[in-house]
């Protein structure tokens, strides 16, 4: 478990309506700091600025996929260490399997509870090493 | 026979009048009758046989007969020489001997049938005269009287021959009549069995045309090819699939390769020897086949290498069937479960989020009658969720693509977790989850998500069905090398004209129910298939005082 408690988080959505949802119920229910970023492809410099302790990823985004921007945020020295988590619409087990291989934090499936979100995230921030 | 009668009678009466004298006149008179007797003896013996209706079943009673008659007629003339010689003058004795001689040769043909039966009868004419004629106290007499066994054994012995000849002439006779009657049985028998053969030609060729029909019309494509792979022939369908002219290919008798990619032709190749070798036909093959003009399409191929009985691939049936279209349908429903997954949960996840956002006040505080509304939207958006998710899952299933993760779990920890998980289902429905008895600590290899969302499902439904204030038991019961979980209800129970129906898509026995309670009337289809995966068994019952009882039985997991 992390020394300090989750505070900071980023999500990459492409979804403007979801990105709007997702950071009201992370800082209303969760009282968390959150940014968005709607674009994959400048994610990765917004991460740079908003240092986040945990990085939300949506699977399926025109442009970049989240597993692609994932690899990419591995090869950025100050953005590498960073925890993910994957948000899917894809619920087979293979290939929850398959993000869980590349080393994600944890996934939480679409469409999530958005009254129950901050619980999931502090809950995979809890398991962590 | 006839013949020896009279002749007997003939003989006799000539004998009668030549031994006749003053003397002897009452014992001559006592033969003679004696002969008459006999000989109307045999006559009526005679007579019987030639009218018995079954002489071969008979014929040693006949023949007994016909011995007796032999032994009397010839003591009748025994008799004569052994009484009338010592009394009678010599023309007389002489007349006598004469007599016995010719009436002894002349049973050889009466008694023909039977050697022994003339030794009979010519023993009991010459022996008691010969007895006479060694006592007779002539040496002369007595020198005749050992003469005369010797011509005795000599007709017996010519009868005997006689015998031995006749008996081989009626083997003969009776050889040939069996042969006669073989050669027509064997005649009529060859007769119907070429009837038959014909019928079966017949039968054969019809059948054939038939089959010729049944491939030239079939809607899929036939090829013949011998065993090299040259086609001899194709049917209609396969002309207008592929685009070769049946008589062309008739003609030239092309390999099949040209049906396949050039860069497949090695595989092909390999693939054709294994054929050959195997004799195994294929089902099942999914192959690309360039048409004439260069077009593809897709074809699944059944082949069939055709054995002769000794053993010899002669030729080779390959059953095409184009499948194009299938797979293109095939595609489009993948593309679409993958778009219903994808573009239609994103969107209701934005509007079922808002919703919750709303309804769960941490927003503030919002108006009583909008309140209810946003929570019939959140609840009409999570309905139509479901149902998404429940098409996914039977598509996944139908599809084969539904994999489950069995591991080995704790049936008894499983069901009490689903009724925690499903406390929503009671509070909003107002029934009470309770244990019906014990709970069973039980292991079963299965998967453990899968198997709670079967649990949620009876639940659910339990729950919806159940009169408010209810209690929705759920039990354990050891089936054996089985166990079964049941949930029990205190509903209207399942009509029976649903019953049959109840596990099929989209069942539900009163559609109003569903927009009163939600279910999309796939939730047990799920179950079914999900318990079958997992090689259980699902199953309902009518409950007893009302109600229903669903069940299912998990093998348990052997430690």
């Amino acid at each position: 478990m992390p020394a300090h408690p989750l505070q900071r988080v980023c999500y990459v959505e492409d979804d403007e309506d979801i990105r709007k949802i997702v950071r009201m119920s992370l800082e209303r229910v969760g009282k968390l700091t959150v940014e968005v970023v709607g674009d994959p492809l400048v994610a990765i410099d917004a991460m740079k600025t908003f240092k986040p302790d945990l990085v939300m990823l949506d699977w399926m985004m025109p442009g970049m996929d989240g597993p692609t921007l994932y690899r990419r945020m591995r090869e950025v020295p100050e953005v590498r260490d960073i925890p993910v988590v994957f948000i899917t619409a894809k619920a087979s087990e293979k290939e929850l399997n398959e993000l869980r291989a590349l080393g994600a934090a944890g996934t939480i499936s679409k469409p999530f509870s958005p009254k129950d979100m901050a619980e999931q995230l502090r809950s995979i921030w809890a398991s962590l090493p | 026979m006839p013949l020896g009668i009279v002749f007997t009678l003939v003989i006799g009466a000539i004998a009668t009048y030549e031994l006749w004298d003053n003397r002897t006149r009452e014992l001559v008179m006592f033969w003679w009758g004696l002969v008459l007797l006999v000989t109307a003896a045999r006559t009526a013996l005679w007579l019987g046989y030639r009218k018995s209706g079954n002489r071969v079943s008979e014929a040693r009673q006949w023949l007994r007969w016909l011995a007796i008659s032999a032994l009397a007629n010839g003591a009748n003339w025994g008799f004569a020489g052994a009484v009338f010689f010592p009394s009678h003058t010599d023309e007389q004795q002489v007349f006598l001997a004469f007599l016995l001689a010719g009436i002894a040769s002349a049973g050889i043909p009466t008694y023909a049938a039977s050697w022994p039966m003339f030794a009979m009868y010519a023993g009991a004419v010459v022996l008691p005269f010969a007895y006479v004629l060694a006592n007779f106290g002539n040496r002369l007499f007595a020198e005749i009287a050992l003469l005369v066994p010797l011509f005795y054994l000599a007709n017996v012995g010519i009868a005997y021959r006689l015998n031995q000849v006749f008996h081989s002439g009626y083997r003969l006779r009776h050889a040939y009549g069996r042969l006669t009657e073989d050669y027509t049985t064997l005649n009529k028998r060859l007769e119907r069995q070429l009837v038959e053969l014909d019928e079966a030609r017949r039968q054969v060729e019809a059948s054939g045309r038939k089959l010729a029909l049944f491939a030239e019309r079939a809607p899929i494509a036939v090829l013949e090819l011998d065993n090299q792979g040259r086609i001899q022939r194709i049917n209609h369908a396969a002309e207008n699939l592929f685009g070769w002219p049946a008589n062309e290919v008739a003609e030239k008798n092309p390999s099949v390769r040209i049906l396949i990619r050039p860069e497949y032709h090695a595989e092909f190749d390999k693939r054709w020897q294994e054929l050959m070798a195997s004799r195994v036909p294929l089902a099942h093959l999914r192959v690309r086949n360039p048409r004439r003009d260069g077009l593809e399409v897709v074809c699944e191929w059944n082949v069939t290498p055709l054995v002769n009985p000794e053993g010899e691939i002669v030729g080779v049936i390959a059953q095409g069937q184009d499948i194009t279209r299938q797979m293109e349908a095939d595609q489009l429903k993948k593309e679409f479960t993958s778009t219903l997954s994808h573009e239609l949960r994103t969107p209701l996840t934005s509007i079922i989020g808002s919703l919750q956002l709303i309804n769960s006040g941490v927003l503030g505080e919002v108006d009583k009658d909008i309140a209810e509304l946003t929570g019939v939207a959140e609840r009409n958006g999570q309905r139509l969720l479901d149902l998404i998710n429940d098409i996914l899952d039977i598509e996944k299933i139908e599809s084969g693509k539904l994999s489950t993760v069995p591991e080995v779990l704790s049936l008894d920890e499983l069901v009490r977790e689903s009724l925690v998980l499903n406390q929503g289902f009671a509070e909003r429905f107002h029934v009470r989850f309770q244990l019906g008895g014990a709970l069973l600590p039980v292991k079963v290899n299965a998967d453990r998500k899968r198997l709670l969302q079967v649990m949620t499902n009876l639940l659910s439904n339990a729950a919806k069905f159940s009169p408010q204030g209810e209690a929705v038991e759920v039990t354990m019961e050891d089936l054996g090398e089985r166990v079964r979980v049941s949930v029990l209800d205190r509903g209207p129970g399942i009509p029976e004209s649903f019953r049959s129906r109840i596990f099929g898509r989209f069942a539900q026995a009163d559609s109003s129910v569903t927009r009163q309670k939600g279910g999309t009337g796939l939730g047990l289809a799920i179950c079914k298939r999900l318990i079958e995966l997992m090689d259980g068994r699902i199953g309902f019952a009518e409950r007893e005082r009302g109600g229903t009882v669903f069940h299912f039985d998990m093998p348990k997991h052997a430690a």
